[in-house]
């Protein structure tokens, strides 16, 4: 299996490392390489590895002055400093300003040059600066078996489940180390035994038969907070869309730490039960039926009717197809005057949107485009809001925190319609 | 030195030593959008510590949820010397472990993690309780309460 050497003592007395890995950790490389190896064979120690494996790529998710703050800046410039490269493809997750309308959004200016100043030290490391929580689609595109590092749990849950890569979700500055060394510790989700599925949730065929858009965020949301951070299987759904995929995805790593699921008959690891379970027998099994969902939304997003601030659409960043259809359903109508409704998206779909003339109709329409970072990752005290429509999962699970608002969680529709309308009408 | 109380044995995830307090918790936690940096208290509405600081305490709980951001938050507030300084957990997942690898790789601050705990052992740990952690051995020693220069005796 490896063709390193045991090590005695000390640093990696529990793993087996290469020559070079042992050169590495010497100092042969450099101090960032150095410092980032250690990092990682501590963390393999701690998790029970017993090797290093080489990664194809690398996502970090400290790219945002939200998340890195000061003691991220001073991290990143004691690496540049050192001379800091990355080994492999690496992309940056959401910024915390939208680096072309920041002050549209009323970012404190001096917070603006600080996330500035990151983006400044992440290009000077190599980093592919794509600002999105959804690199997979353009850019970081992994294979099925490809090891990666990446960290961002929403990027994490999708291409360990929809494409079959395998990454652990990597904390911030790891995913660093990661990029830095080309490598990860092996253990958790790079070995085939830990991708069995632990917890089978059966939809009853009557919710099966009828279940709308935004009941894959809803079974998300519900299934990362039975499972917490176990391999939970989906039966019994006809079908899913990427955009579906990747809504279900979000919600289940912001309520649970999901890294990996399987959907039987559609995610590459279930082609049958019996292959998504690895042969096991769950050891649970729950069976979601209409009143399952219906309660789990009252909970991500329960109000009573009433205005509504704000409108959260596109988390995960808004795909092309997303686009289409929010342009679709703004076209020749217009965001009520006390309302913002903003589109969260990267610049790459942007750009095409633009082409196409989605953008038009929905700057048009009143609507914002909100590039390269979202709700979740700005600093939106300025603007006072007390209420937030979404149809996102994750923006459900973190903004009562992030943004200090009450959440209403609906169908893409109905946020449009809340937006037009500046409030709520619960039918 | 106090003598214990008691002691467990827990898993050492991160080495390193406390005695102090302890800030004890039945509820999983999330750092991002669970902590303040600026002054190490919970801003958790949904937290049953919501509004507590768990500024230089060993901080129990049962194991760490939510975003990859949480070393950012984690070492945000390391930086400003308002991080728990010790961590125990039913289940140390790899997320809390990085956060003190980081720690000392990046800012030189040893925050020793154990886990592993029974029951029986995790409901032994009380808020305001003083303690004693190893994170290389695992070792827990519960030393009580510490009330004008006396030991309390803890009723369990």
């Amino acid at each position: 299996m490896c063709c390193g050497r045991r090590m005695t003592g000390g640093m990696g007395e529990n793993m087996y490392l290469t020559d070079e890995e042992q050169g590495v950790l010497d100092g042969q490389r450099g101090e960032p390489q150095r410092l980032a190896l250690r990092v990682l064979v501590k963390l393999g120690e701690a998790c029970g590895a017993e090797r290093m494996v080489e990664i194809a790529s690398a996502h970090l998710v400290a790219s945002s002055y939200q998340i890195a703050g000061e003691a991220g800046i001073e991290i990143y410039s004691q690496l540049v400093a050192q001379g800091a490269r990355v080994r492999v493809r690496t992309t940056s997750d959401p910024g915390s300003i939208d680096f072309a309308r920041w002050r549209e959004f009323k970012t404190p200016e001096q917070y603006a040059a600080r996330q500035v100043k990151i983006a400044a030290l992440l290009d000077q490391m190599g980093v592919i600066p794509t600002w999105t929580c959804t690199p997979y689609t353009t850019f970081n595109v992994p294979r099925f078996g490809d090891h990666l590092g990446w960290s961002e749990s929403s990027a994490v849950v999708f291409v360990n489940s929809v494409i079959g890569a395998r990454t652990n979700r990597l904390a911030a500055y790891v995913d660093l180390c990661a990029a830095l060394t080309g490598r990860v510790p092996c253990f958790g989700l790079h070995l085939s035994e830990n991708r069995r599925g632990e917890i089978l949730f059966e939809l009853t065929p009557d919710l099966a038969a009828n279940f709308a858009d935004h009941y894959f965020p809803a079974l998300g949301y519900l299934v990362g907070q039975t499972v917490g951070d176990k391999v939970p299987v989906i039966v019994g759904l006809p079908g899913a869309t990427f955009d579906q995929l990747k809504a279900f995805g979000a919600a289940s790593a912001a309520s649970g730490s999901v890294a990996l699921y399987h959907m039987v008959g559609i995610t590459p690891e279930a082609r049958s039960l019996e292959e998504a379970c690895g042969g096991r027998v769950p050891a649970e099994r729950i069976v979601v039926g209409q009143r399952e969902i219906a309660g789990i939304m009252e909970q991500m997003g329960a109000a009573a009717d009433g205005p509504v601030d704000v409108v959260g659409i596109g988390c995960p960043h808004a795909s092309i197809d997303q686009m289409r259809r929010y342009a679709a359903l703004l076209d020749g109508k217009q965001v009520h005057s006390d309302t913002q409704l903003w589109v969260c998206t990267n610049v790459v779909v942007e750009e095409m949107a633009r082409k196409m003339g989605y953008v038009a109709i929905i700057e048009r329409a009143g609507a914002k485009l909100m590039v390269g970072t979202c709700h979740n990752d700005c600093p939106l005290g300025a603007w006072g809001f007390r209420r937030l429509v979404t149809d996102s999962g994750k923006f459900a699970y973190y903004t009562p925190t992030t943004v200090g608002t009450q959440c209403v969680f609906a169908s893409t529709e109905a946020c449009i319609q809340a937006a037009i309308a500046g409030k709520v009408e619960r039918s | 030195m106090s003598q214990p109380q008691r002691v467990l044995q827990a898993r050492g995830c991160a080495a390193g030593q406390f005695e102090g307090e302890m800030v004890v918790s039945r509820q999983p936690f999330g750092f991002w959008q669970g902590l303040d940096p600026e002054t190490g208290v919970v801003i958790d509405k949904r937290h049953d510590l919501c509004g507590v600081s768990i500024k230089g305490k060993a901080f129990v709980f049962p194991y760490g949820r939510g975003s990859t951001g949480t070393p950012g938050i984690f070492l945000e507030a390391v930086r400003n010397g308002c991080a728990p300084s010790a961590i125990i957990n039913v289940k140390s997942e790899p997320m809390i472990i990085m956060c003190a690898l980081l720690a000392e790789a990046f800012f030189k601050v040893a925050i020793p993690i154990v886990d592993g705990l029974d029951v029986p052992a995790q409901e032994a740990l009380r808020t305001g309780d003083r303690v004693r952690i190893d994170g290389a051995t695992g070792r827990v020693e519960i030393l009580g309460r510490e009330l004008a220069g006396s030991q309390a005796v803890v009723k369990e």
